[in-house]
């Protein structure tokens, strides 16, 4: 498990950069991941999905279905993909601090 | 532009999709798509359709290993540039075949094939053993019960014969798939080889919350043999085993229940299916042997069980019958006692509409 530090926070990623536990997660992990995940500035917009996220898991212990996530932030999909160029999945869920999608993805 | 990793959306080229399969046609497909009149099975391996307008195109069919390096697939260019054109395609079971519109350039490729040793066997047509349609195995994913290219290798040594002549009563499609997820086409071959887990899953308690969305572990079980449980302080799952039948579905969802075994794992055999319409609808195959354990590299149980199924088949079936048509016509005991194969608990359907596989009737042979 390799280990980063950013701002004085230490970091344990799997192979494919996400964090080894939801519990690790804090805001400075979004600020380290933005850049390898292709977003120039966070905005609010990008918050009110890690957001959404993080509330969903907490509440329901997995990540929503793509559809809940566009209906609870009335963002479509496309707008999505252009806050978070890798998709809700690999890009948003990753700096949420969710566990990596599983499954035949 | 070069790719600028520190902005990945710049000059960036999406949603163009694969190009259209015409650009590739060689002069006489284009030419005549749309216009063929009939077909001829000239020897095995080797086609000719006639077109409308009298144009012939001729095509040789070769096996291939589907894993393929870039220096073969450079070789196969070499063979079309000299022969076709620089015109090839592949086939639905990765076969390759070469097309030439004239009989006077059949010869030449063929024999320039036949003169490169073993690496493009010519066959494939026909009621034949065609090319096995297979997954990744230890190659390359994670969830495998058996390895995928090895086993085919080893099946298509022994039943080479099969695949360069027109010997059986109809084609023989065999296909592989190394987990019960069956990519491919196991659930409807003539004959199927799957791998099978024995074992439950080891569950990684301190792993699970923190890599795994615990209630889809849950969902994912068919049996629903999995239930949450707090183990410490860690939130966890519980795995009743015995209602689990090791299908992995749950380490599919969750990389903290592995399951692969190596003396646990190995092969399950079925038989029977089919995917044309041809008689009689397409059938799903059915299972023919529970468990013949892993025995790389060469699986001989296995292949010999193959072999010995085939054999009986082509002995015993009339012509155009597929395996599935055969059994059946001559009724599963009839198959079991044909092939030696052991009819075992294991055969007997229990999953939910088991029912229906049941025998509801007086009619059976002693």
């Amino acid at each position: 498990m390799a280990q980063v530090e950013y701002k004085g926070k230490v970091f344990n990623l799997d192979e494919d950069g996400f964090i080894d536990s939801f519990d690790n997660w804090c805001p400075e992990w979004v600020q380290y991941v933005k850049e390898s995940e292709g977003i120039q500035e966070l905005t609010e917009e990008h918050w009110k999905i890690i957001h959404v996220l993080q509330d969903y898991y907490r509440k329901h212990g997995i990540a929503p279905m793509v559809r809940i996530l566009t209906k609870v932030t009335g963002y479509k999909l496309k707008y999505i993909y252009e806050l978070f160029p890798s998709g809700p999945g690999k890009g948003a869920c990753k700096m949420a601090g969710l566990p990596k999608p599983t499954g035949c993805v | 532009m070069p790719f600028d990793p520190s902005d990945i959306m710049k000059d960036r080229i999406t949603d163009i999709g694969p190009p259209k399969y015409d650009k590739f046609f060689p002069p006489v497909i284009k030419e005549n798509y749309g216009k063929w009149k009939y077909h001829e099975i000239l020897e095995p391996g080797v086609l000719v359709h006639v077109s409308e307008t009298g144009a012939e195109v001729y095509t040789v069919r070769v096996g291939a290993a589907r894993l393929l390096s870039v220096d073969l697939i450079r070789d196969i260019c070499d063979i079309a540039d000299k022969h076709c054109d620089g015109y090839v395609r592949w086939t639905t079971r990765n076969n390759i075949e070469f097309l030439v519109d004239d009989k006077a350039k059949l010869k030449p490729l063929i024999d320039e094939l036949k003169s490169r040793g073993n690496w493009f066997p010519i066959g494939g047509t026909g009621a034949s053993v065609t090319n096995v349609v297979h997954t990744q195995g230890w190659i390359h994913c994670h969830t495998p019960a058996i390895d995928a290219s090895g086993i085919v290798k080893a099946v298509m040594d022994e039943l080479f014969e099969y695949f360069g002549s027109h010997k059986l009563p109809a084609q023989v499609r065999i296909s592989l798939a190394c987990c019960l997820n069956m990519c491919g086409a196991v659930h409807c071959s003539d004959i199927a080889i799957l791998g099978v887990h024995r074992k439950p899953p080891i569950i990684e308690h301190e792993r699970v919350q923190n890599v795994c969305e615990i209630p889809l572990v849950i969902a994912a079980c068919p049996t629903a043999a999995i239930k949450p449980k707090k183990v410490g302080d860690y939130k966890s799952v519980e795995i009743n085993e015995n209602r689990c039948m090791f299908c992995g579905n749950c380490y599919t969802m969750c990389p903290a229940l592995p399951l692969a075994d190596g003396e646990g794992d190995g092969i399950a055999l079925w038989i029977g299916g089919k995917v044309s319409n041809s008689r009689v609808p397409p059938k799903f195959s059915k299972l023919a042997v529970p468990y013949i354990p892993n025995e790389p590299p060469r699986w001989p149980t296995t292949v010999q069980t193959i072999k010995k199924m085939l054999e009986t088949y082509a002995s015993d079936a009339k012509r155009y019958e597929r395996i599935g048509e055969w059994i059946e016509r001559i009724g599963w005991e009839k198959f079991f006692e044909k092939t030696g194969i052991e009819f075992r608990h294991e055969h007997i359907d229990d999953y939910r509409l088991a029912m229906t596989t049941w025998r509801t009737t007086t009619q059976f042979r002693f």
